[in-house]
């Protein structure tokens, strides 16, 4: 039907195929991933056995995993992609039931030789499932308005689950993840367009509304709302990671402290320096070089995906592609951004390099996918 | 795009005109065909293309404003954030203070403060018995109480030590917080406690305290010592370190041995006025402040300053200013006999000697013998306006001017009625009572050659040249007759071999609370100079009731109890002062001195 239709006229067979893994992507990861090696020795004050070592086993297992699930044909996991999709939403709602608590919400299930995060997984599950429906949709009926009902409904109900657990930070990947499917796949701009003004028209109303008759939300809402704009009016509560971070972030200046020599994380004046904050470490003591020098390598990685994804005729493997890579782009984007007072803050790892299991397994996994449409692409 | 108007397959004129022509009608629709999916094709390739640009500018302007505020946040100073309703910041630095050589004896050091913050508590209970567990002083009920009530912020501990601070960490709370501050400290303990007086936490943040003087010298330079505009630069003081920590070592022996309730003593540069070393005992730890008296007398607290606030009647030490201000008079020389048949009667009051030292004696000896009916006769030759003039040039009326915030409380009783009994009386010591430190500066002030010295704890330059007290000869026989009452008088134990001691020992009854005199309790005083030949440093060696009992009856008079202090005092500091001893060659009987001729 469309130039994304996959026709086959070469594709690798057997070992061949690794010849046809995106290499580069490969070593971006490792680099990346090595990065946070670096950083959770650092920070767990040189204690390998802390947080590295297992990260590198579970790094080892993920990469294993990548290759794997890149020597499948891609055509497989559009066959399975509604399979996969169900069995994570039911994982996401097995956790209401059977989760772990975990940091003051429910978001593992104990496999016994892991912690799983389903929510992590749907969002791969999410990316797939939208994939196939919209390689299955002919093109002209993108758009109609009926045709939009089971892509949203595939976005809205993990959604929903996971803002139950409460992981607010995963919801919005979800939405904003499935959202930018929807958008490579054609919906038309009229739709995102309203969606967005609506979005504004809200916040608007909130802003507008405080201190009036009708106020919209509860006085320490709003309190939540300007710590967040401007966190110094709180720096011992609730702007509190946040001030620490820019103090880690300004510390470490042009080049940074040194290798080891970062003081806010040693001295424990940051949170979860090891998981979600470990950006700061990594600011404060390689200073902007380092911390842009990771901006680079996730910039380039995003780069492959998506040249990767405009070269293939095939429409599910471009999709899964770009899922992937927006996935990935609005994991750092989000860290990063909430770390540096741009946004507020939502548990949101920094890919690869917070200490994280499932979160790092996934997303070897959904790069195994990316891998598997590059290699399989028809040539 | 959706809407328009899509290629026919099969166009009615064209497949007419092929069958006239008799072509294959499904050549047409086939091409037809192929031409529509190219136009849908290249309208998605379009689309999917627009959608990447747009995608591709978005996460263009994501990583550009991510660079961005990396760049703005690495070019910042790091700066701790403070919450903006505090008013003026609070300046938690401290100069230092230090001895004339530098040395350190007052600074300050970094430590933390342990506050709490209730809300951001998880396990208030678990907190508060761990914290038990550590400061075993505080109460595990009001803890718990602060703990889970409505209270969002407490101190806990106003500093704590890095093992305390490491204990209360590994509990884990994260209601329980660290602030920094400095801590005044006093890596002296003890020594020269009573100048320094002490320092205490005046506003309190939880990033910074204020450090503020409570007492002495910390107190009177509080804004000097705070003020950022000096940059540290560190207070230094006229104090020396090791004189005074001798001083002191040798002032407790002396009190232990002489079974004394308390002892002071100062030693001042003659010419400059600088305090070289001031004790007074018992003394207490500043880094440990005790509290003050909340009952009876503020005398006997640690934290008393004898040296400075006690004000006694310090007796025959004042005798050598009457015989003085005589011979600045001319009324008298160092040879004139002064009548001293006692006991001399005048109105109710009768006036006796110590001993019974005949008709009468030289000026001198009436200084070396100590007779006070031969002063009381001088200071009525005198009279009362001329005393009283003299006295109050010497700065004996008024409180020391000295830099200490305790200063005006030593301030000198004086006798309500300055009649001629007064004037006899305080001729010999008795009937004006000024602290030790008052004796110490008249002493330099008549010793010096005769030019006003006030003391100060500031380090000085050069000589004070106040104005003139005494002439220089009347200042140079003062001196001799304090170097005979050391030589032949009532101080022989004072002597110290080298050092030319001179002094004038004072025993004076201790008043009763409810009027008149003790029998058997005494101030005993030695006050002098050294050395003679060259005058230099003054002291005065107080003891408050002393009793020496290694005689056959108890001795309490200054020459047995305060002289001895005195002279171990000189015997150990004067080297340390930088003076040579002359030592007579004649001494020295033992050498042989050969020669190779």
């Amino acid at each position: 039907m469309s130039y994304l239709e996959y026709n086959t006229r070469y594709v690798p067979t057997g070992l061949r195929k690794l010849l046809h893994v995106h290499w580069p992507i490969v070593l971006l990861l490792t680099a990346v991933a090595g990065y946070g090696f670096l950083m959770l020795y650092s920070v767990s004050g040189g204690r390998p056995g802390l947080w590295m070592e297992p990260q590198m086993e579970r790094f080892a297992l993920g990469m294993t995993m990548m290759i794997v699930f890149a020597m499948i044909p891609v055509w497989f996991y559009r066959n399975m992609a509604f399979v996969a999709y169900f069995i994570a939403l039911a994982l996401v709602v097995a956790v209401e039931f059977v989760g772990v608590t975990g940091g003051g919400a429910q978001r593992w299930i104990d496999l016994g030789f892991m912690r799983l995060q389903p929510s992590e997984l749907m969002k791969i599950g999410v990316v797939v499932a939208l994939a196939a429906y919209y390689d299955w949709l002919p093109q002209h009926k993108v758009s109609h308005p009926l045709w939009l009902v089971l892509p949203l409904l595939i976005i809205f109900v993990p959604t929903a689950f996971v803002v139950l657990q409460p992981d607010l930070g995963t919801a919005i990947l979800l939405l904003a993840g499935g959202g930018a499917m929807m958008f490579f796949a054609g919906v038309h701009w009229a739709y995102f367009a309203t969606v967005f003004s609506a979005a504004g028209g809200l916040v608007w109303a909130v802003m507008a509304s405080r201190g009036t008759d009708w106020q919209i939300l509860e006085n320490y809402q709003y309190r939540r709302i300007d710590i967040f704009l401007d966190p110094a009016s709180d720096p011992l509560d609730a702007g509190y990671n946040i001030t620490q971070a820019t103090i880690a972030l300004g510390s470490g200046g042009w080049t940074g402290r040194g290798f080891m020599q970062g003081t806010q994380t040693r001295l424990d004046f940051l949170p979860e320096a090891h998981t979600d904050f470990i950006f700061t470490t990594l600011a404060e003591e390689f200073g902007f070089v380092g911390a842009f020098t990771l901006l680079i390598l996730y910039a380039l990685i995003i780069f492959f995906c998506v040249a990767s994804a405009l070269t293939n005729t095939n429409r599910f493997a471009a999709l899964v592609t770009l899922g992937v890579a927006v996935t990935f782009f609005l994991y750092f984007a989000v860290n990063m951004s909430m770390v540096m007072g741009l946004a507020p803050v939502v548990g949101v790892p920094l890919p690869l390099v917070s200490y994280g299991g499932s979160a790092m397994l996934v997303l070897l996994i959904a790069f195994g996918l990316v891998q598997s449409a590059h290699v399989h692409k028809p040539r | 795009m959706i809407g328009t108007l899509r290629r026919p397959l099969r166009p009615l004129a064209r497949i007419l005109k092929a069958r006239d022509r008799g072509e294959n009608t499904e050549e047409i629709e086939r091409e037809n065909l192929r031409l529509r999916h190219e136009e849908m094709r290249d309208r998605a390739r379009a689309r999917a293309e627009g959608r990447l640009l747009i995608l591709g500018l978005a996460f263009f302007m994501a990583f550009g404003t991510i660079g961005l505020r990396m760049g703005v946040l690495a070019s910042t100073d790091a700066e701790e954030p403070r919450a903006s309703v505090s008013g003026n910041p609070i300046i938690g630095q401290r100069a230092d203070i230090v001895d004339r050589n530098g040395r350190i004896l007052a600074t300050n050091f970094e430590t933390h403060a342990l506050y709490a913050q209730p809300p951001q508590m998880i396990d208030p209970h678990y907190a508060a018995a761990q914290l038990v567990d550590i400061f075993p002083e505080l109460d595990h009920d009001r803890l718990v109480r602060d703990f889970t009530g409505e209270r969002r912020f407490l101190w806990v501990r106003r500093q704590i030590s890095p093992e305390q601070m490491q204990a209360v960490h590994d509990i884990g709370e994260p209601g329980l917080l660290f602030g920094p501050r400095e801590m005044r400290l006093y890596p002296n303990g003890p020594i020269a406690a009573h100048i320094m007086g002490g320092a205490s936490y005046g506003r309190e943040g939880v990033d910074a305290a204020e450090v503020i003087g409570v007492a002495g010298l910390e107190r009177h330079f509080d804004d000097l010592l705070r003020d950022p505009a000096n940059e540290g630069a560190p207070l230094e003081l006229s104090i020396d370190l090791t004189i005074q920590s001798t001083m002191e070592e040798v002032l407790n022996n002396g009190m232990t041995l002489m079974n004394a309730a308390g002892a002071a003593a100062v030693m001042m540069d003659i010419h400059t006025g600088e305090i070289v070393a001031m004790a007074s005992l018992p003394d207490f730890d500043p880094n440990n402040r005790p509290r003050p008296l909340t009952s009876g007398d503020q005398a006997d607290s640690p934290l008393f300053n004898r040296a400075l606030q006690g004000v006694y009647e310090l007796g025959s030490v004042f005798k050598i200013f009457t015989v003085a201000q005589a011979m600045e008079l001319g009324l008298v020389n160092a040879n004139t006999m002064i009548d001293t048949e006692g006991p001399l009667e005048w109105g109710r009051f009768r006036i006796r000697d110590f001993h019974d030292y005949g008709d009468e004696l030289s000026t001198t000896d009436v200084i070396v013998r100590s007779s006070n009916i031969g002063t009381a006769r001088i200071a009525l030759m005198i009279g009362e306006a001329r005393q009283r003039d003299f006295l109050e040039r010497l700065g004996f009326l008024e409180a020391t001017p000295v830099e200490m915030v305790e200063g005006p409380t030593g301030q000198p009783i004086t006798p309500r009625n300055w009649s001629e009994i007064s004037t006899m009386t305080i001729s010999y010591g008795h009937g004006l009572s000024v602290s030790p430190l008052h004796l110490a500066a008249g002493y330099a002030s008549l010793l010096n050659g005769g030019t006003l010295v006030e003391p100060t704890l500031l380090r000085q330059d050069g000589p004070q040249n106040g104005p003139r007290i005494v002439s220089e000869s009347v200042s140079r026989r003062s001196v001799e007759m304090l170097r005979a009452v050391v030589e032949r008088g009532t101080a022989s134990l004072g002597e110290v071999a080298g050092y030319e001691v001179g002094g004038k020992t004072g025993t004076a009854d201790k008043p009763r609370p409810q009027g008149g005199y003790y029998d058997d309790r005494v101030i005993a005083t030695f006050a002098g100079v050294f050395p003679a030949s060259e005058p230099q440093y003054v002291f005065v060696v107080t003891l408050d009731e002393p009793i020496e009992t290694s005689g056959d009856e108890p001795r309490r008079t200054a020459g047995w109890t305060a002289v001895p202090v005195a002279a171990e005092m000189i015997r150990r500091t004067a080297p340390l002062l930088g003076l040579r001893p002359s030592v007579e060659l004649g001494t020295l009987s033992n050498v042989t001195v050969t020669s190779s001729e």
